[in-house]
């Protein structure tokens, strides 16, 4: 109990024959209320099948999913949106807003996408973007933005909906390191201050200080790795 | 709309770019159907705003009015079959006038009909002709232009009789020539001066339901019956100008399902990764499918709009012997086909968002 996502014997085969590669090989995770965990790994290693998995973006070939308490592996592909929707929020590589429209909007649009709009919601993303720093930005456009401010819009968009679990694939990725940091700080912050879960993909070891546990993907396996003090 | 219509705020140049070739393409369309239909009023608007249902011609005509004659005996046929206030005589002569004393000729086509029948132009100016009077017309506005006024006589080439001008009606024409009317009195001397048979004319209009006319073809013989529309058919040079403009209109609606086809799947492949984004934090196709839709049918309506406005203005600076007539329902109709189309363009697009993939958004290393 007090599990934001697990994730059970998950196996992953891409392609059929013999060009079939088995990415994911029969794995388990439990993401705990309150923590931030780490994916480490080398490149096609499969930690972006990983989280696409756990993010009910792609299904496994095998295995359990359950999210806040509820199982989805055999949603269909209408109440599997809802669940994303609802549960979880994505923070991609690049910050990948949408060009044509201004940060507060950015943000507004997960509640329209949601069938809402109101009042709460324009407060909502009001005080996340206060909290990120991006109070004076609200009204630009994201090519007006640094690449750390994109980032941190994309951070505040995945708030939006209070998803119970944050998904992050190299957040840090087209960040300089002091930068990198200081967005993932802001999700650590985010993920104990409203007690959520996240998992973030990352490269950069000097990320990991920040996260409570650390697990490596090599070889279709996932090892959790001891945390440096 | 709501993604659609910040999309166009936001990239005001491109979507400016786009509604211009929409309101050049639409223009074209707009353009070449008002053409189309000048010409066709200028050609045969005496027949096309007929007071009338049908028009019984000769068998052997081949459908055209000019070469029809029907004879006495046919004439008190159809009167007997349709009944007298269903029917009404029509003789089609076409000719060249004088304006007299002057060298100056004009092509004109007489149109006998019975001054107090329902063939009977409304006047505009001037005064209706009688019934006896064997030397009176009443001539189409257009022949004001050759500098003709009420009283001014005209003589007939063929014939050497000469009229004069009591009244003016507007909007007649006949293969291009003004219609000049006349009553039956005067068509018998036009007649006879060229050697024809004095009592026959050349067609009878008539008005009825399915049955009156099912019952005049059954019982008439060497007639075709035919409605007003097609007997334009067999004005000389009406179908031939109308077929190949018809031609234009189709391709221009043709090359605009084209380029606008090929216009929105380049922007729908250019925003292919954003798709993506927008799927994965919970756009469903169907929202993203309307908010294209109504992208393009915002530009579409803006464009015609505009492309509306513009051909109105043309048609008040277009001198008056250039022929162009719009309705406002074949505007109407012109409006729905392009938005038709436009939106037809849009559904390859529609078909590009639907396979896009949310997981498509996350990094992989592929
Ligand atoms: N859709 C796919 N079809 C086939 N193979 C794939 C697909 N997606 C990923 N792979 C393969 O799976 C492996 C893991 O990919 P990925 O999860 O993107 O790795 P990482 O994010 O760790 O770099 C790679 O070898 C990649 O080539
Ligand atoms: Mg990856």
């Amino acid at each position: 109990m007090g599990y934001k996502l697990e994730l059970e014997n998950i196996s992953k085969v891409y392609g059929d024959g013999d060009s079939s590669i088995k990415v994911l090989d029969s794995v388990s995770l439990k993401v705990a209320t309150g923590e931030l965990v780490a994916i480490v790994g080398p490149s096609g290693s499969g930690k972006s099948t990983f989280l696409s998995i756990a993010g009910a973006l792609l299904s496994p070939t095998e295995g359990r999913i359950i999210i806040a308490d509820k199982e989805i592996n055999k949603l269909s592909e209408k109440k599997l949106n809802k669940v994303r929707m609802e549960n979880i929020g994505f923070i991609f590589q690049s910050a990948n807003l949408i060009p044509y429209l201004t940060v507060k909007e950015q943000l507004l649009l997960i509640s329209k996408l949601a069938g809402r709009q109101t009042r709460e919601d324009e407060e909502k993303a009001a005080v996340l973007l206060k909290r990120l720093g991006l109070a004076h930005r609200a009204d630009q456009y994201p090519e007006h933005l640094s690449g750390g401010e994109k980032q941190r819009v994309a951070i505040a968009r995945a708030w939006m909906n209070n998803p119970e679990i944050i998904l992050a694939d190299e957040p840090t990725a087209s960040l300089d390191s002091e930068r990198g940091r200081m967005v993932v700080k802001m999700i650590a912050e985010e993920v104990k201050l409203s007690q959520k879960a996240a998992i973030m993909v990352t490269h950069d070891k000097r990320m990991l200080d920040l996260c409570d546990r650390v697990i490596s993907i090599e070889d279709g396996q996932l090892t959790e790795l001891a945390k440096e003090a | 709309m709501f993604l659609a219509l910040r999309e166009i705020r936001h990239a005001k140049l491109r979507y400016s770019l786009i509604g211009l070739i929409m309101v050049l393409i639409s223009l074209l369309v707009l353009f070449v159907t008002g053409l189309a239909n000048g010409l066709a009023s200028d050609n045969a608007s005496a027949i096309q705003n007929m007071n009338a249902d049908y028009l019984v011609l000769q068998k052997d005509s081949d459908n055209q009015i000019s070469k029809s004659e029907l004879d006495e005996k046919q004439l008190l046929q159809a009167k007997e079959v349709a009944g007298d206030d269903n029917t009404e005589d029509l003789g089609v002569r076409m000719s060249t006038v004088e304006k007299i004393d002057t060298d100056k000729k004009v092509d004109v086509t007489f149109f006998a009909v019975d001054p107090n029948g329902f063939l009977s132009p409304s006047l505009i100016e001037g005064k209706s002709i009688s019934k006896t009077g064997k030397d009176e017309v009443i001539a189409d506005a257009a022949l004001k232009q050759e500098g003709l006024k009420i009283g001014s006589e005209i003589k007939d080439q063929a014939s050497g009789k000469t009229f004069m001008i009591k009244g003016f009606t507007e909007g007649v024409s006949f293969s291009h020539t003004p219609v000049v009317y006349v009553n039956f009195n005067a068509w018998k001397d036009l007649q006879k001066s060229i050697g024809q048979e004095q009592s026959s004319v050349t067609a009878i209009a008539l008005k009825g339901t399915d049955k009156t006319i099912k019952a005049v073809e059954k019982e008439m013989k060497g007639v075709n019956v035919l409605t007003t529309k097609e007997a334009l058919q067999g004005i000389p040079g009406y179908s031939q100008e109308q077929s190949s403009l018809m031609m234009m209109i189709v391709f221009l609606f043709l090359i605009s399902a084209i380029v606008l086809a090929v216009f929105f799947y380049v922007i729908t492949l250019q925003k292919i990764n954003q798709f993506g984004v927008l799927k994965a934090i919970g756009a469903k196709t169907s929202y993203l499918s309307a908010n294209i839709v109504s992208q393009v049918a915002v530009l579409t309506i803006v464009s015609l709009i505009i492309s509306i406005s513009i051909t109105y203005g043309l048609s008040q600076i277009m001198p008056d012997s250039m022929p162009f007539v719009l309705t406002p329902e074949v505007i109407a109709i012109c409006s729905l086909l392009f938005i038709i189309v436009s939106l037809g363009g849009a559904a390859l697009s529609l078909y590009r968002v639907a396979k896009v993939d949310a997981i498509d958004a996350i990094g992989r290393a592929v």
